[in-house]
């Protein structure tokens, strides 16, 4: 087993006490959901505040709750459409909540150097969701590119446990772009270039 | 034997190509990223980025919350 599988194995254990604990509770899923993003906001006031360590455990709750909304509702049998939905659209918000945090905090710093590079990697991070929804409306799957939205939340986490935000914030920006780039040319060869004469 | 000799010959130029073409090969699969995750590669790639988190002094970057040589910095002063 790889390294990471072996982490993602042991974060199971725990995850699955508190996902039986939300069934037993019959919580709602998008109840759940709606939790996340609002613990996401506070996760974003404290980064904008400059309090890093304090936003790395709000963001684990956070997307403790983000993580098991999906498993709730499967093991409620509660799995919607509109369930889907509203978990892609919460998820946008609480993306977007964590970076104008950091935006907020460079704003205040007077570094607009950061304001840009955090601007662009938001950017970026928004364009992985939208190619890859754009995309599955046309082909059948489009999961190419690493930097997904459980990689970025990891690395928001570790940029702000060990205090390397700047680091984190180059890579999400770099590996969102290359991920956007990876599905519209994944996009662009599975509709048969060829056929249709795009960029040919 | 001159069809055996051939045979090597073939062999052996295949094999440096692909000894060539490696590097190449290498980039392009990170480039165009199609691995799943809990993957040997998956797991080079989370080691790459780390590095590059951990040990990029933050005074090259410009780093606003952060200061100091990183962890690079620390091990260099430690050997001079």
């Amino acid at each position: 087993m790889s390294f990471t599988g072996a982490i993602g194995a042991a974060s199971m254990f725990p995850l699955n006490t508190i996902i039986r604990l939300f069934v037993q509770l019959r919580i709602r899923p998008n109840f759940l959901t709606l939790v996340g993003v609002l613990v996401n906001v506070a996760a974003a006031y404290a980064l904008a505040m400059g309090h890093f360590v304090t936003a790395g455990f709000i963001m684990i709750i956070a997307n403790i709750f983000d993580f098991v909304d999906g498993k709730v509702a499967r093991e409620l049998d509660m799995e919607t459409h509109f369930g889907g939905f509203w978990d892609s659209v919460m998820d946008r918000f609480s993306d977007i909540s964590l970076f104008v945090g950091l935006i907020f905090l460079y704003a205040e710093l007077g570094r607009t150097d950061y304001i840009m590079i955090t601007a662009l990697a938001m950017m970026f991070a928004i364009m992985t969701s939208y190619t890859r929804a754009r995309a599955e409306s046309i082909i059948t799957k489009c999961k190419v590119g690493f930097m997904e939205r459980p990689e970025r939340i990891v690395l928001f986490m570790i940029g702000a446990f060990t205090n390397r935000m700047a680091a984190v914030l180059w890579i999400i920006g770099v590996l969102s772009l290359l991920t956007v780039a990876d599905r519209v040319y994944y996009t662009w060869r599975e509709l048969d270039h060829t056929q249709t004469g795009d960029f040919t | 034997m001159a069809r055996t000799g051939s045979h090597t010959n073939r062999g052996f130029y295949v094999s440096i190509r692909r000894l060539v073409e490696l590097p190449a090969v290498v980039i392009w699969n990170a480039l165009f990223w199609t691995y799943d995750r809990a993957t040997w590669q998956y797991d080079l790639m989370v080691i790459a980025i780390l590095s590059f988190i951990w040990l990029t002094p933050p005074d090259l970057l410009g780093d606003p919350t952060a200061t100091g040589p990183g962890l690079i910095g620390l091990i260099l002063n430690y050997i001079q």
